[in-house]
């Protein structure tokens, strides 16, 4: 008794992040299988990425929906933060497998909407009219080595300052400093890559 | 911690990188004090690394995986309460009696007073039987009552139509130890009336459960319908 698809007009409605949030604090299954498709192939990237194992990287995928599906009542994405979240439980719960795995504790950071939200302010808006056209990845690839090293590390390996600098072989201190001149030198690449793309729009 | 050590683990907190004490210390001091309007900045750059690993295909299966999940799921998240898994609620109920009583709650009383009314109306030798209510998820419910010694009614609305490959099966667990009362089928409109031969006063648990077509020995999901006897 698999379900007829469904008519592309109903998935109209899930467009936008609004329709799309309404939809899965309604419990609209639908909602759920439109998320998925726009997202599954940037969530599986990202676990994969950090996990380096398709089925921990699907496990991990499958277990974030379904707590943004559990959580919907949290959400409140009117204007476009609904990716952001998504991709943030993920990185979380594959970082926590990752750390699990690698026999440490997992990390006791929060995560919820709200955190997200409060995050956001409008630079996350502008930054996330950046996303489509990879330039994160670009602002990130154009660090020198030695800035962009540390926040892979953090990243996607899950390491505390103290174990970065464990494993390069460097002052705690420069670790830190390191770490945030690179954030700092992305985020004024990514200021510049999106008010071009502000103007184009 | 003052400022500038806050500004100097800036980065670090913005990638989630310092270990989780330090990391709330870093938080609480942000949320009261207004002079590192820059942590939020950061921690969006940080944030958009999430879009920054390279897309991939994961199997068709996950999909498939996730909506069955999802659509076994579909309780409303704030007011359902918590499952409980059948083989815990089993371990709950010999060791304290008490919390199924308390679990089924006033819609099992509402239940009993239903039936109890339909029972006097129907046959004045009934009232006086035992009888039990069932309760689920999406106004699943069932009553349950003894039609004569040895011979119980099950009657059920509220069960979602299930596809060939599954059934529901009525289990009766006493001292922790399920036991199945045979198959239930539904009408398409979620009702199911099923007479099944079993003493309700041996009975200290009843349970309904989805199991593949043909059932189980004991039950292998979580019940739709549960209640105490």
């Amino acid at each position: 008794m698999s379900p007829d698809l469904p008519e592309p007009s109903q998935r109209n409605i899930y467009r936008e992040d609004g329709g799309l949030a309404d939809g899965l604090r309604r419990r609209d299954p639908l909602a759920m299988e439109v998320l998925y498709d726009r997202l599954g192939r940037q969530a599986f990237g990202l676990a994969y990425r950090i996990l380096g194992d398709g089925p921990s990287a699907e496990d991990v995928v499958q277990e974030a929906l379904l707590t943004v599906w559990r959580q919907a009542d949290r959400i409140d994405a009117a204007r476009g933060r609904l990716n952001s979240f998504v991709m943030t439980l993920v990185h979380h719960k594959a970082i926590d497998a990752l750390r699990v795995k690698r026999g440490q504790q997992a990390r006791q950071v929060p995560v919820d909407f709200a955190e997200v939200e409060k995050v956001g302010a409008d630079f996350s808006d502008r930054v996330l009219q950046s996303i489509a056209g990879g330039e994160v990845r670009e602002a990130l690839a154009k660090l020198p080595e030695e800035q962009r090293r540390p926040i892979e590390m953090a990243y996607y390996e899950g390491l505390t300052h103290l174990e970065i600098a464990g494993a390069l072989g460097l002052p705690l201190g420069t670790v830190k400093s390191r770490l945030r001149l690179g954030l700092e030198k992305m985020r004024a690449a990514l200021r510049s890559g999106s008010g071009h793309e502000l103007r184009r729009s | 911690m003052n400022c500038d050590e806050v500004e100097e683990l800036l980065g670090a907190y913005a990638l989630d990188a310092l270990p989780g004490d330090l990391w709330a210390d870093v938080s609480a001091h942000l949320a009261g004090c207004s002079k590192h309007p820059e942590a939020t900045e950061l921690r969006a750059v940080a944030g958009a690394l999430a879009f920054a690993a390279p897309e991939a295909q994961p199997s068709a299966a996950l999909k498939s995986r996730l909506m069955d999940a999802v659509r076994a799921d579909s309780a409303p998240p704030t007011e359902a309460p918590k499952r409980v898994g059948l083989l815990n609620r089993m371990k709950q109920l010999t060791s304290q009696r008490a919390i199924p009583y308390a679990l089924a709650g006033a819609l099992a009383v509402a239940l009993i007073a239903v039936v109890l009314t339909n029972l006097d109306s129907g046959d004045s030798n009934r009232p006086g039987r035992a009888t039990v209510s069932l309760s689920g998820e999406d106004n699943a419910a069932a009553a349950v009552y003894e039609l004569e010694d040895g011979i119980i009614v099950v009657d059920a609305a509220g069960l979602k139509p299930l596809d060939t490959a599954h059934t529901y099966q009525l289990w009766s667990i006493t001292s922790g130890q399920p036991s199945s009362l045979g198959l239930i089928g539904t009408a398409p409109n979620g009702e199911a009336l099923a007479v099944v031969r079993a003493e309700l006063k041996d009975i200290e648990f009843l349970a309904v459960t989805v199991e593949p077509a043909g059932g189980s020995i004991a039950p292998t999901t979580d019940p739709v319908l549960e209640g105490t006897a």
